[in-house]
C-alpha cells in the first residue's frame, strides 16, 4: 500500500549477499545425509531416463512419419491447393496475437520476459538451422521444408512487429484497447470464412476439416460459447428466482455427473432428434454443441466460487448508490468475480482443449484424430511413439500459451487489493 | 483539510427545523426469533444531525439499515421524505437514490478508480453524461481532500482516504439524507480525525445526517440530538449536552460511566 506522500529519498534495501553456488547446492540438495542420498538418487534416476530418450530420439526414432505428414497433422484432408488460405488465418491470428500481447504488456517494464525472449530466439534459431541440415539429395525434408521455415519466421517477424506497434499505441491511447475482443471476433469470422469457404472463394465441407486446425477450431469455439453460457448459469444458481435457480441447479449437476464422453456420444444421437426433420447438422456442430453444454457447467461453477468471494459490502454499497440488481452484477459483482476466478477458469479451458481430443473417438480427424490415420498407414507401422509425443508437445505448447496468457491478463487487472 | 463551502441553510443546521425526512415509526424487527428492533420510533428533521449510541448488538446498525431498505422490517412504518419503504423494488431504488450511506468497512469498488468509485452511480442512475458526472466528483474530492488520488485504485489509499471517497461517493448522488454506519470504527486511531472533520463540514452546510458512532467529541459538538438505543429500543433521545451531562434513564447512566 503506498502513501500519499511518496519519499523522494527512499533508501534502497540492503544488498542481499545470496549464497553463492557451492552454499547453494549445500543448503538445497546436501543439507543432511539423507537429502544428500535423495539429491544423488533423483538426479541418477533423472539422468537415466533423460539419457534413454535422448538416445532414442537420435538413434532408434524414426521421425519421418512426422515431416511426411506434417500437411496431415496441421491440416486433415483440407485440399493441398487451399493450404495458402490457411497460412493467411495463421498469419492473421498471430498478428493479432502480437498486437493483443502488446496491450497487455504496455504497463510491464518490457515487452517480453527473458524465459520468452530466449524461447522465441531457439525457434527461429530451428527455423533457420534445421531446414538447412544436410541430407541426401532425394530424401524429403526433415521436420519441415525451407518454404515453409520461412514463412513462419515472417510470421513471428510480423506478430513481434504487432506487438511493439500495440504496445507503443496504447501507451499513447489505452481506449483502443477495448476494440481488441472485437478484433478477435471478427478474426473469428474470417476463420469461418477462410476454412470454410464461400462468398468468393472455394467451399471446403467440413469432412475435409482436420489437423491441428481443426482442433484449434472446436477448442475456439467451445471456449467462446461455454464462457458466456457458464456466468449465465451461475448468475441464474444464485438468483431469487426459484424456477431459475432450479433450472440452473439441475442442469449444472445432470451435466456433472454424467461422463463427457456419453455426453458427446449423445450429442451425436440426440441433437438430431430434437430439431425438425432434414435439419440435420454437421457433425462438427453437434460436436461443439456438446462440448460447450459440458464445459459451461463445470465453468458455472467456477464462476460461481468467484462471486462468492465477492464480499456482501459490495453489493450493499452498490445498491445503496441506487443501481439496480442489474447495473450491481454487471459493474460491481461479475468484475470482481470473475477477476478472482481467472485462474480457475482458464484451467477450464485448457481441459476444454484437451478434451477436444475426445472427439476422435466419434470420427472426427482432428489433431490425435489424424495421429491415428497416419498410424494405420502401413508406411508408418509402429511409429506411435515418435507420433504421440509431436502431438503432445503441441497440445503442451498450446496449454502452456494459455496459462501464460492466464498471468498476464491477472497482472493487468490487478488493482492492488 | 479545508472545507470551503457556503452554508446553504444555516438555520436548519441550528435548530433541525423543517420537514421530516424520516419518520420511524414503531419499527420491529426480527432474526428468525431473536427480536432485534423492538419498536422504534425517531424522526429526523431536515438539516438535523442525530447521533445514534448505544453498545454493541443494541441494533442501532440494524435500525438505520432500514432506511434505505439494506434490512427489511416486519412491523411499524419508516418513512422517507415522503415515501413509505415497502416491499415494492421501484420503490426502494428511489428511496437509495436519496439516501446516501457510509459504511464501516467503506466499501470502496476495487476494481474502480477513485474517479469512477464516484461516478458509477450518477452516470447510470442519474443518466447525467459523463462529464457533467466528472466534473462534479471532482468538486467533491477536492471538497473531501483528495483531488490528487482520482486517478488511483481505492488499494493504493490509507484508511482514511478510503473512508473520505466513499462520502464524496454518496454525495455524488445528492442525497437528502445521509446515514453512517460506524465511519470510523475501522480506521486507525490517526486518521479517525479526517474522517470526522469532512463529517463536521457536513454538518456544518446543513446536511441532514443519521451517524452511528462512538466518537462523544463528535456528538458533542456537532449533533442536534442523541439518541440511546439498547436491547432494540430507544432509551433515550436528548440534545447532546443534557444527554451527556445530565441523562435521564438509568441504562443512558451505565452506557455513559463504560464509554466515559
Amino acid at each position: 500500500m503506498t502513501t500519499t506522500t511518496p519519499d523522494k529519498v527512499a533508501s534502497a534495501p540492503p544488498k542481499s549477499s545470496g549464497p553463492g553456488p557451492a552454499e547453494w547446492l549445500k543448503e538445497n540438495l546436501f543439507s543432511s545425509w539423507f537429502n544428500t542420498l535423495l539429491t544423488i538418487v533423483v538426479v541418477a534416476v533423472l539422468a537415466i531416463a533423460f539419457w534413454s530418450l535422448l538416445s532414442w530420439a537420435f538413434t532408434s526414432a524414426q521421425w519421418q512419419v512426422i515431416p511426411n505428414n506434417l500437411g496431415l497433422f496441421m491440416t486433415g484432408l483440407y485440399p493441398r491447393d487451399m493450404h495458402w488460405r490457411i497460412w493467411t488465418l495463421f498469419g492473421v491470428v498471430l498478428a493479432l496475437a502480437g498486437v493483443s500481447w502488446g496491450t497487455l504488456t504496455r504497463n510491464a517494464a518490457s515487452l517480453m520476459t527473458r524465459p520468452m525472449l530466449i524461447g522465441l530466439g531457439i525457434a527461429i534459431a530451428a527455423l533457420i538451422i534445421i531446414p538447412a541440415l544436410p541430407r541426401p539429395e532425394d530424401a524429403p525434408a526433415f521436420l519441415i521444408t525451407p518454404f515453409a521455415a520461412a514463412i513462419l519466421i515472417g510470421l513471428i517477424a510480423v506478430a513481434v512487429a504487432a506487438a511493439y506497434i500495440a504496445r507503443s499505441v496504447t501507451q499513447k491511447s489505452p481506449g483502443i484497447a477495448q476494440w481488441l475482443p472485437l478484433a478477435w471476433f471478427l478474426s473469428y469470422i474470417v476463420a469461418l470464412w477462410l476454412i470454410g469457404g464461400g462468398l468468393g472463394i472455394e467451399e471446403v465441407r467440413s469432412n475435409d476439416w482436420g489437423g491441428l486446425v481443426l482442433t484449434l477450431l472446436l477448442a475456439v469455439t467451445g471456449i467462446a460459447l461455454c464462457f458466456p453460457i457458464g456466468v449465465i448459469l451461475a448468475l441464474g444458481r444464485r438468483s431469487d428466482l426459484p424456477i431459475v435457480r432450479g433450472l440452473s441447479v439441475a442442469y449444472i449437476e445432470l451435466v456433472r455427473g454424467t461422463p463427457l464422453i456419453a455426453i458427446l456420444f449423445m450429442g451425436q444421437v440426440m441433437i438430431p432428434l430434437f430439431l425438425p426433420e432434414g435439419l440435420r447438422p454437421d457433425r462438427i456442430i453437434r460436436a461443439v454443441i456438446a462440448l460447450t453444454l459440458f464445459s459451461s457447467a463445470y465453468l458455472a461453477e467456477n464462476v460461481r466460487a468467484g462471486l462468492q468471494s465477492v464480499p456482501r459490502g459490495q453489493t450493499e454499497a452498490a445498491v445503496s448508490l441506487g443501481l439496480n440488481k442489474p447495473l450491481t452484477v454487471a459493474f460491481i459483482v461479475l468484475p470482481q468475480a470473475l477477476k478472482i476466478a481467472i485462474p480457475a477458469i482458464v484451467g477450464q479451458f485448457i481441459s476444454l482443449f484437451q478434451d477436444t481430443t475426445l472427439l476422435a473417438t466419434l470420427g472426427l480427424i482432428e489433431l490425435l484424430g489424424i495421429s491415428q490415420s497416419v498410424l494405420a498407414n502401413p508406411s508408418y507401422l509402429g511409429r506411435y511413439a515418435e507420433v504421440y509425443l509431436f502431438i503432445g508437445v503441441i497440445y503442451w505448447f498450446f496449454c502452456y500459451a494459455m496459462s501464460l496468457g492466464s498471468r498476464r491478463i491477472e497482472e493487468q487487472f490487478n488493482t492492488g487489493h | 483539510m479545508a472545507v470551503s463551502e457556503t452554508y446553504t441553510d444555516p438555520t436548519a443546521a441550528q435548530n433541525g427545523s423543517g420537514d421530516p425526512v424520516i419518520v420511524a415509526t414503531g419499527v420491529e424487527k426480527w432474526y428468525g426469533t431473536f427480536h432485534v428492533l423492538k419498536g422504534v420510533d425517531l424522526t429526523v428533521n431536515k438539516g438535523e444531525v442525530v447521533v445514534v449510541m448505544g453498545p454493541s448488538g443494541s441494533g442501532k446498525s440494524t435500525f438505520i439499515r432500514t432506511f434505505n431498505a439494506l434490512e427489511t422490517y416486519q412491523k411499524g412504518s419508516i418513512v422517507i421524505d415522503g415515501v413509505k419503504i415497502s416491499h415494492d423494488l421501484k420503490d426502494i431504488e428511489s428511496i437509495r437514490r436519496e439516501v446516501g450511506m457510509v459504511f464501516q468497512q467503506f466499501n470502496l469498488f476495487p476494481h474502480l478508480t477513485v474517479l469512477k468509485n464516484v461516478t458509477l452511480a450518477p452516470i447510470w442512475v442519474r443518466h447525467w453524461n459523463k462529464a457533467k458526472a466528472e466534473e462534479e466528483a471532482m468538486r467533491l474530492l477536492e471538497r473531501v481532500g483528495i483531488l490528487e488520488q482520482a486517478k488511483k485504485f481505492p488499494g493504493q489509499l490509507s484508511g482514511g482516504q478510503q473512508q473520505r471517497v466513499a462520502i464524496a461517493r454518496a454525495l455524488a448522488m445528492k442525497p437528502k439524507v445521509m446515514l453512517f454506519d460506524e465511519p470510523t470504527s475501522a480506521l486507525d486511531p490517526e486518521m479517525v480525525r479526517e474522517v470526522l472533520d469532512v463529517m463536521r463540514g457536513l454538518a456544518d452546510e446543513g446536511m441532514t445526517m443519521v451517524v452511528v458512532t462512538h466518537e462523544v467529541g463528535f456528538a458533542r459538538e456537532v449533533a442536534d440530538r442523541v439518541v440511546l438505543m439498547d436491547g432494540g429500543v430507544l432509551v433515550e433521545d436528548a440534545k447532546p449536552e443534557a444527554f451527556f451531562n445530565n441523562p435521564q434513564e438509568e441504562r443512558s447512566k451505565k452506557f455513559l460511566s463504560q464509554i466515559l
